[in-house]
């Protein structure tokens, strides 16, 4: 157990980290946006991705398509589901104590897990189309990892850009400052809820869709995701846009950081220590965020 | 009401008491065997196949005319991947359902959860998929093993090591229950032929990215990469093992590895890399091949090492019943611990403990695509290809 | 004499739970021991949430904590069980006043999500100090059958929780505290030391958990990180205490048993499908029924606020 760290392999697992952290900031994003618009925390965003992976393997599998391809496709589904569920189940809880949210979305959490289970089985699936890295200098960077990396950030961006640019966006971002001045200002808010739901759980399947061709596919897939998804909004401050990319690299660089200067065990007690630390010294998120 | 009537409640109450007690259950309807399986959460791919392999022992033993004249039932619940859960289960199959005999749930932390109950009871208990020794080793007299242990499932890929002089080994394994007991196996065996330790490092379940674990392992260059794993960890770290270029010459992986899905789902990338198991379908074991195509056809997908485990089990538990023509825990006991038997899936026979003493693991390589046994030299159908080349030469 | 009527009542029903293990079958004491079990966890997750308005989401992490010290306590230093069982909730007492401090500070669903990670951060570390607790191989206890003396320890663990509830709620400390759930910012300028009555809410509400958990790991004989802190478990007391209705006295007890054994029945006939139900359930009483039975009840036919 005498490693010698040497700086080319603190560089490697930069990378590592960076690349996850994308992926980990895109996904959160989708939750960031449902909290900060809705008051809603989604305990379900992990089933959601689940499925996007799901999608991306059957239509890989039955279809022969690029699962690169699929990734929009996987959105769509999902935006479709996303509307779904909304307009039967989460408007319900829009305006009641965080704690009806927090059930009902795990009430359908465990619903969705389950019956991708029953329909599908737990055996484990996996999409096998892009191995091995490419080399840049003295560093590998895995091929299907930088791919996911590339579709991140380019759908991150393209939400921001939709967030900040078009007039359905800063109606989103209207509401989610205020909702009453918002619908005084003739803004159709539940429309708005609507489609911020749908928008992150696409954003959510992007995830599951990219992941697919990286870690085996089954129904427990998702449960971490909701896990780091909340650990990234916490870190960079709930309901902040721009927080869940900062939380979400800090998060891929923290995890393997840690992985590399103590071992993998213990990558997952600092992620949540860390988390726990930066509520206690600033409770409201790095970059701040919403006070409830 | 009057004293009268009272008397008269309480006479009746005990009348009744007195009748159900004397009352035999159903002394000649089906020998009901009780087991809990994990049909839902983390197992369920394995313990449905236990479970499935439990349910073609059933019909099997019925085609045969039963067990002492009865025909066989099994009734099963599921424990959800948890071990209080189980506890609970086997409370109620031993007490209220009133079940003949039990079998054992699937994995170690399961089935010594659950021991505690049996050995409470005071029934037997044949435990198809508990590989863990600790298990067998705390004084139980009613448990029985079925399975290789834990410690030795790299045994094949450690011996073939030491044999061909290589020196250095590398050991990772997820942080649960059989993955340590394999990881400390692993590495003791390496110690014993010689070999030195120059990593060892867990990860915690559910962990996808291996890239630190791998960056530092490669710094060392180990000639060997023993990994106890289940599947999703063996194909995570077979993918970044190529990414990264790590390149040892031999590299095994433990419960993953003898999957046909490790094969589809890493295609030729898992050329070269061993797995360890309990059991293949091509072995020549009794009624092994019977076993396989009954299997196939009843389920629509072929057994892994957990179907033909329980299967096995079940087998064993009704030899052991038939021998002592009871199913009296004491007699039945006798017999399990003194029966030499071969199934389908092998040699069965344990010490006093009821640990497992003759049932050989086999360790497998992935050769053009199919699951070559190269160890032991006994049951080999190819020697190993040695050693595997760099991932950029292939 | 509406109360003698419902404390003879009361007596009855203890009475009944005390001679049940008398005639009951092995899987009916542990039947009845686990519903004691959550009546203490739901009741003392009540005591912070529903009372008090912090919604805890790891409070799972008490009962782990309460677990594992009493398992250590009993493996590695012999102390018989009831002491240890005592030890446990001490530990979690402990817990409770060390991070309370911080995490009170928090509101809404920081305060939710940073009891998560605590319960996650625990059972990591746990993990990890496997010297100590036996990380991943799970920690054995010495083998003894104890359900019986364990079945009347749990069941007085749930009545002193249900109890101490009920004298909190009829107290002036139990106002103030709904005073803080309704409008903290409104109970400071009343002068209410918001701050120590939430930190004594909080660990009140852990001694039950801590308590319950080295009992079961004595029960059960065998624990690991995974099955003393799920968060299922959480969301099961959560769910519990909101169908009988929360704030109340003996809506966690109601929740507790009817839902119990509601999932045994269920999950005896549909191995495949009971998650499913489960989530449904979950879904149904948070949409239909917020305010639970109790709270539903007390609102239609003006019972009073102990019930």
């Amino acid at each position: 157990m005498n490693v010698v760290i040497t700086p080319t392999m603190v560089g490697q697992v930069i990378i590592s980290g960076l690349l996850s952290g994308a992926l980990y900031s895109m996904v959160a994003l989708g939750l960031a946006l449902i909290f900060g618009v809705m008051r809603i925390i989604n305990v379900a965003h992990g089933p959601l991705l689940m499925l996007g992976a799901y999608t991306t393997y059957f239509l890989y599998s039955g279809l022969g398509l690029n699962p690169y391809l699929t990734v929009p496709v996987s959105m769509l589904v999902l935006f479709g589901v996303g509307l779904l569920l909304e307009r039967t189940l989460i408007f319900r809880v829009v305006d009641a104590p965080e704690l009806s949210s927090l059930l009902l979305t795990f009430g359908i959490s465990i619903a969705l897990v389950n019956a991708t289970q029953l329909a599908f089985t737990s055996d484990l699936r996996a999409v096998e189309y892009l191995t091995g890295s490419w080399l840049v200098g003295p560093f590998a960077v895995s091929k299907p990892r930088v791919i996911a990396f590339a579709f991140a950030v380019g759908l991150t961006g393209l939400a921001f850009v939709f967030l900040k640019y078009t007039r359905t966006g800063k109606a989103i971002r209207a509401t989610s400052q205020s909702r009453e001045v918002a619908m005084v200002c003739g803004i159709d808010v539940g429309r708005i809820h609507l489609l911020t739901f749908g928008l992150a759980s696409a954003l959510a399947a992007a995830g599951g869709a990219l992941i697919a061709v990286i870690v085996a596919i089954q129904p427990e897939m998702g449960q971490v995701w909701t896990f780091k998804s909340f650990l990234v909004i916490v870190l960079g401050g709930a309901g902040n846009y721009p927080g869940a990319l900062v939380g979400g690299m800090l998060l891929g660089l923290v995890e393997q950081l840690a992985s590399l200067f103590l071992t993998t065990q213990l990558s997952e007690v600092v992620a949540y220590v860390l988390l726990v630390l930066v509520l206690l010294v600033r409770p409201t998120g790095l970059l701040g965020g919403r006070q409830t | 009401m009057t004293k009268r009537s009272w008397f008269a409640v309480g006479a009746v109450g005990a009348g009744a008491a007195v009748l159900a007690a004397v009352l035999p259950a159903g002394a000649q309807g089906p020998i009901r065997i009780g087991a809990s399986l994990s049909l839902t959460g983390t197992y369920a791919k394995l313990g449905k196949n236990q479970h499935e392999g439990y349910k073609l022992c059933e019909k099997d033993l019925n085609a045969k005319g039963g067990l002492l004249g009865r025909k066989v039932e099994f009734v099963m619940y599921d424990d959800q991947s948890m071990p209080p859960t189980g506890v609970r289960l086997y409370e109620k199959l031993i007490t209220e359902d009133k079940v003949d005999a039990v079998m054992g749930p699937y994995s170690s932390p399961i089935t010594e959860a659950v021991a505690n109950v049996t050995e409470k009871y005071k029934k037997v208990m044949v435990s198809p998929l508990a590989a863990t020794t600790s298990i067998f080793k705390k004084g139980r007299k009613h448990i029985f093993m079925v399975i290789s242990p834990a410690e030795v499932y790299l045994e094949g890929l450690v011996d073939m090591a030491a044999k061909r002089g290589l020196k250095t080994v590398a050991v990772v394994n997820e942080d649960t229950l059989f993955s340590k007991a394999a990881a400390a196996g692993a590495a003791e065996l390496a110690k014993k032929r010689g070999m030195q330790v120059v990593y060892q490092e867990a990860y915690p379940k559910g962990n996808t990215d291996f890239s630190a674990l791998l960056t530092k392992i490669k710094s060392l260059n180990p000639d060997v990469i023993a990994a106890a794993t289940y599947f999703d960890d063996a194909v995570a770290l077979t993918r970044q093992m190529k990414e990264l270029n790590v390149n040892p010459k031999m590299y095994g992986v433990t419960v993953g590895g003898d999957l046909p899905e490790f094969y589809d789902t890493l295609k030729t990338n898992a050329e070269y890399i061993y797995g360890a198991t309990q059991w293949e379908p091509g072995l020549p074991y009794p009624g092994n091949k019977e076993f396989f195509e009954s299997y196939k056809k009843d389920f629509g997908h072929e057994p892994s090492y957990h179907s033909a485990a329980g299967y096995a089990g079940c087998i064993t538990y009704a030899e052991g019943v038939r021998r002592a023509a009871s199913l009296d825990p004491d007699k039945v006991r006798e017999q399990l611990l003194k029966l030499e038997m071969k199934t389908a899936f092998g040699e069965y026979k344990v010490d006093q403990d009821g640990f497992q003493l003759a049932h050989k693991m086999v360790t497998l390589q992935w050769q053009d695509g199919k699951k070559i046994v190269v160890w032991p030299d006994d049951l080999a159908q190819a020697k190993a290809r040695f050693p595997a080349p760099p991932w950029n030469q292939r | 004499m509406k109360r003698a009527g419902a404390l003879a009542l009361i007596a009855l029903a203890l009475a009944a739970l005390a001679i049940y293990p008398a005639f009951a079958t092995g899987y009916g004491v542990r039947a009845v021991l686990q519903i004691f079990m959550w009546i203490a966890l739901a009741g003392s997750w009540n005591v912070i949430s529903g009372l008090t308005g912090y919604v805890s989401f790891g409070h799972v992490a008490f009962f782990g904590m309460g677990a594992y010290t009493g398992g250590l306590l009993i493996a590695k230093t012999g102390w018989p069980w009831p002491l240890a069982a005592l030890g446990g909730a001490a530990a979690a007492g402990l817990l409770a006043l060390a991070i309370g401090g911080p995490c009170l500070r928090l509101r809404g669903p920081y305060f939710a999500i940073a009891m998560l990670g605590l319960n996650e951060v625990l059972r990591a570390l746990v993990s990890y100090f496997e010297g100590l607790t036996g990380g991943g191989n799970g920690l054995s206890l010495p083998t003894l059958d104890a359900t019986v003396p364990i079945y009347y320890a749990m069941g007085l663990t749930a009545a002193a929780v249900t109890a101490g509830t009920y004298l909190i709620l009829s107290s002036r400390f139990g106002l103030r505290l709904m005073t803080i759930r309704e409008d903290e910012v409104a109970a400071e300028a009343m002068g209410i030391d918001t701050f120590s009555h939430k930190l004594v809410a909080f660990l009140l509400s852990a001694l039950g958990p801590g308590l319950a958990g080295a009992l079961t790991a004595r029960d059960q004989g065998y624990i690991e990180p995974l099955s003393v802190f799920p968060l299922a478990t959480t969301i099961t007391m959560i769910v519990m205490a909101l169908f009988g209705g929360k704030g109340t006295v003996w809506g966690p007890v109601l929740g507790a048993a009817v839902l119990f054994i509601a999932q045994e029945m269920v999950w005896a006939r549909y191995p495949y499908v009971h998650p499913l139900l489960f989530g449904a359930i979950i879904v149904a009483v948070v949409l239909a029924m917020p305010r639970g039975v109790l709270g539903l009840l007390q609102l239609k036919f003006r019972l009073p606020r102990t019930i």
